[in-house]
């Protein structure tokens, strides 16, 4: 009996993306398991005036510990090894590892727990498409790298028949916990009298996914680029379908940072600058196909 | 026959082999594709197995667990509870989840011993999200499909560990293993099919190159024009039939047809080729099916006849063919009969059959039917049981009247003719004698016959005119005044290069032409007077003088004589002997001496014997004489002493050898 290893790789196309982040330099990874890939040359120089804005224990210990609910695809979400988190957010913070000289690591985390964990000091940073808002910015500081709006995601042939924000009254939504969708929502909720809005948190946002996909739910908010993301991704797209191409509210993504940690946020806001300067933003922003929220400038909560 | 059948079969042997070794490889090779293929889907249902337990009870049960922390007391008791059915009912064997860095979090039955270590590549390919299968053998002795995948417990696709499942094999091996079978009898039946087809084309082809074989020998062994057997093929029957030594025995016959040339020559080559076929046509349909009709190339068509008790019996079977033959024959409107000559010989019996050749017989059928053409009997048939010793052997005679003409054993004696007037010799005739080794002297009798029908006639008539001439030439420088006659065979007269050699034998000797005498027979003339008169016609002009023998005792017709210029006619010893007392022959010869000298020919009587006779002659008018009255056949120089005695004259005989013993005095043309 010939004994012969069969491997099967489940989506060939997203091989692909994988192997086009480990090009681009990702160092993305969760270093608690394996070390993570070794940062490739292409990319920023190490800055050292903005190497010098860093904290003395993260120029110490060496590494940014970033923190992210990996399933947001294509911002941040995971590899088919199921291990590694790719997207234009780990793309973007190895840039900004590259230019400070740290290693970046990314770790998942519930989105609900992000800004506590950067708050308290168990992350350095967290970066997974969080909305800078005046009430998160009461928390913790934001380093605005890109822009969306909200998105309303529903089953592919929209069998509830919505096309606008006001027909979601009546119907059961599904959103990730602790989004401006859960705000926006609320604030839907007072236009529907007295057809109200079913509102479903979930830790994750495929969990809300989830709820959609099983027609427990008629709709789920997502920024409108993960969203056009699912309705256009091979495996995704025979799901799910945009209700309409209107964005909603739409709001700077922030990078957090504690607000005890003013030379951090500076030291990544620069980094980010060069990256901007150097067109590697604008690369990063094309290669994962959402050009649409670039920012013409890296500003510090400028989400009030 | 045998030999080339064999190579037929050896030819249809070596297709079906060669057909038969790719047969077997294309089945070998199918066979083992297949035995691969089915192990392959034995993999590829585990993998589609262990797929769904992931997605459907591991996932489930481990949903938000950390697998480098080790699981909760909750999540064990899921995973167990997800497990131990499939356990249970057999649907699997063994499952284990483990952390990425191999430790084994969950197992169906606690244990740890014999799970994949960490750096077996089938792990490595799990913790980077592949999967992989393998068919093993387990530390219990069965067969199992291990497949080693990640565990993804939720739906944002994050991987938590490796699960290891082993999967029951034997089902999926049983079911295999009966498709396979299945295909493999399809298979192999397919192949069978296929040989069995190619074996027919083999076959097929085979006998198509054998029956291309046969027709080949047949055109080889069959003349194109009647379908007939050829030449080749006659000796072989003919060989076989002789061989068979059949009781009551058989025959050989030869035909040639009279006058085909004329058909030819005046009707054209398709009349001639018609009535070749309607000659053979007829031949097979007179003759028993078991006889064999043959034609051996022009007119000449060949026969063998079995069940021949005699000569008798050949001559009733042949008159029958020879009638069927003579029925007339319409070609391009013209009525044909058609006339052959048959000539036989008797398969011979006993002692003599052993030694018989077909060539042997066919010489002899040629001599016979030789000689039926020119005499009057369309068949003649040759019965070597009914000849003498030595005449059966004129095979071996042939061979050595060749070896006499170089070894110089013939000799010539010569008979005077003498003029019935003065008494004088006037000319001597030239007879062949020979001196065989063993046999002592023979006269012309015992081998002209031999030399007639064996062509050695023409190589006979150049030594004696050779010799004969030289003679001359010592006779005269002895001062005699001779001149010399030779006789010459029918064959002589066929070609005009005879006349050619004549003048040149005269020519080297300074000869004077008139000085040599030609006798021809009359039965030489009776073959084909065409050509014979236009031979005898240049010889006349060169001067030669030309004499008919044994005039009156052939069929010589008066017509011969109208266009021969003949400067001699010698009269038959059968009209000589009776004379004077026989009135009806005094007549005659009286009647033959008046029409030779009217002709301007001398007139010699042959077989003179008494003196009454030779003075009657004499009174008669005839010119010369020849017999015993005179003198028997001798050397020359016994001619001369016979000369000498008689005219009390002295010539002196030159030293040349005599022959004393000579006691033979019929000469060669007494045979004719």
């Amino acid at each position: 009996m010939s004994t012969r290893h069969l491997n099967r790789r489940r989506d060939h196309r997203l091989v692909a993306l994988v192997a086009l982040a480990f090009l681009a330099g990702t160092t993305a990874g969760c270093g608690e398991q394996s070390p993570p890939p070794a940062p490739v040359s292409a990319g920023l120089k190490v800055d050292q005036a903005l190497r010098g804005q860093l904290p003395e224990a993260i120029r110490t210990k060496g590494e940014l510990r970033i923190g992210t609910d990996a399933s947001y695809a294509p911002m941040a979400s995971f590899a088919p090894d199921g291990r590694t988190i790719i997207g234009m957010e780990p793309d973007l913070a190895a840039q900004v590892g590259l230019a400070l000289g740290v290693r970046v690591t990314f770790v998942h985390a519930d989105f609900g727990t992000l800004l506590d964990q950067v708050a308290s000091g168990k992350l350095d940073l967290a970066m997974s498409a969080i909305t800078d808002t005046a009430e998160r910015g009461r928390q913790v500081d934001f380093v605005n790298y890109f822009s969306a709006g909200t998105a309303i995601v529903v089953q592919r042939g929209n069998p509830a028949g919505i096309t606008g924000i006001r027909d979601l009254c009546g119907h059961v939504v599904a959103v990730e916990a602790d989004t401006t969708q859960v705000d926006l929502l609320a604030r839907t909720q007072r236009n529907c009298g007295g057809r109200r809005i079913s509102v479903k948190e979930f830790a994750t946002n495929s969990d809300a996914l989830l709820e959609l996909r099983t027609g427990r739910a008629a709709a789920v908010l997502n920024d409108l680029p993960p969203a056009a993301f699912l309705t256009s991704a091979a495996k995704t797209k025979s799901q799910y379908q945009l209700a309409s191409t209107t964005q909603y509210e739409p709001a700077p993504y922030g990078i957090v940072v504690a607000k005890s940690q003013p030379g951090l946020r500076d030291a990544v806001q620069g980094a980010l600058q060069t990256a901007y300067k150097a067109g590697v933003y604008a690369d990063i922003m094309k290669r994962w196909n959402v050009t649409s929220g670039a920012v013409d400038q890296i500003t510090i909560n400028s989400g009030r | 026959v045998d030999v080339g059948a064999r190579r037929r079969r050896g030819l249809f042997a070596v297709y079906c082999l060669a057909s038969l070794v790719p047969l077997v490889v294309l089945g070998a090779v199918l066979t083992r594709g297949y035995q691969s293929q089915g192990a392959e889907r034995g993999r590829d249902h585990g993998l589609a197995q262990a797929a769904v337990i992931e997605e459907m009870a591991i996932a489930p049960a481990l949903t938000g667990a950390d697998l480098a922390e080790g699981l909760t007391p909750a999540e064990r008791d899921r995973l167990r509870t997800a497990t131990d059915l499939a356990i249970f009912s057999g649907s699997l064997t063994h499952l284990r989840v483990r952390s990425f860095d191999g430790r084994v979090s969950f197992s169906d039955d606690g244990s740890v011993v014999g799970a994949v270590p960490v750096d077996d590549p089938a792990f490595q390919t799990a913790a980077r999200g592949g999967t992989s299968a393998l068919i093993v053998d387990d530390a219990d002795g069965r067969t199992t499909i291990r497949v080693l995948q990640p565990v993804v417990a939720s739906s944002n696709g994050r991987a938590i560990g490796v699960l290891e499942v082993h999967l029951p094999y034997e089902a999926i091996a049983s079911k295999v293993a009966v498709e396979t079978r299945r295909t493999m009898i399809r298979l192999g039946g397919g192949l069978l099919v296929l040989f069995a087809v190619l074996a027919l084309i083999s076959w097929a082809t085979t006998r198509a190159l054998r029956r291309q074989a046969s027709g080949h020998e047949h055109a080889a062994l069959h003349d194109p024009l009647t379908g007939l057997p050829n030449r080749e093929l006659f000796r072989r029957e003919a060989k076989e039939a002789l061989s068979a030594a059949r009781a009551p025995g058989g025959a050989l016959a030869l035909l040639d047809l009279d006058h085909f040339k004329e058909v030819n020559d005046s009707l054209g080559h398709h009349a001639g080729d018609e009535l070749l076929r309607i000659v053979g046509r007829r031949l097979v349909t007179a003759l028993p099916p078991a006889d064999t009709v043959a034609r051996l190339g022009g007119d000449e068509f060949g026969l063998v006849l079995s069940g021949i008790e005699g000569r008798a019996d050949a001559l009733r079977l042949l008159t029958v063919v020879q009638r069927s033959l003579g029925e007339a024959v319409l070609l391009d409107g013209v009525a044909i009969s058609v006339e052959a000559s048959f000539g036989v010989c008797l398969f011979p019996v006993g002692a003599d059959a052993d030694d018989a050749s077909v060539e042997d017989l066919m010489l002899r059928a040629d001599a016979a039917m030789y000689e039926g053409k020119r005499g009057t009997d369309g068949i003649v048939v040759f019965d070597p049981a009914a000849v003498t010793q030595h005449q059966s052997h004129s095979l071996v005679l042939q061979h050595e009247l060749r070896d006499a003409l170089q070894r110089h054993e013939l000799t010539l004696h010569y008979q005077p003719k003498v003029d019935l007037r003065t008494g004088a010799v006037s000319c001597v005739e030239a007879l062949v004698r020979w001196h065989h080794p063993v046999r002592g002297l023979l006269p012309p009798a015992e081998f002209l016959s031999v030399a007639e029908h064996s062509g050695l006639i023409k190589p006979l008539t150049t030594w004696v005119l050779s010799h004969a001439l030289d003679d001359y030439l010592l006779w005269t420088a002895a001062g005699l005044d001779w001149t010399v006659a030779v006789n010459v065979s029918a064959r002589n007269l066929d070609s005009l290069d005879f006349v050619d050699e004549v003048r040149r034998e005269l020519t080297r000797r300074n000869i004077s032409p008139d000085r040599l005498y030609l006798e021809v027979t009359e039965t030489a003339l009776a073959s084909d007077l065409d050509i014979a008169i236009q031979v005898l016609d240049a010889v006349a002009a060169t001067g030669v003088r030309t004499s008919i023998d044994d005039f009156g005792a052939g069929y010589t017709s008066l017509a011969q004589l109208r266009l021969l210029h003949v400067s001699e006619v010698k009269i038959d010893r059968a009209f000589v002997a009776e004379l004077p007392t026989n009135a009806r022959d005094a007549a005659i010869v009286e009647a033959i001496i008046d029409l030779g000298h009217r002709l301007g020919a001398q007139v010699t009587a042959e077989g003179v014997e008494s003196a009454e006779v030779a003075t009657w002659l004499g009174a008669a008018g005839c010119d010369h004489g020849q017999g015993y009255l005179w003198l028997r056949a001798s050397s020359w120089p016994d001619v001369v002493r016979f000369v000498s005695a008689r005219e009390g004259r002295t010539v002196d005989p030159p030293a040349a050898s005599t022959d004393q013993t000579a006691e033979h005095h019929l000469s060669a043309k007494a045979l004719r």
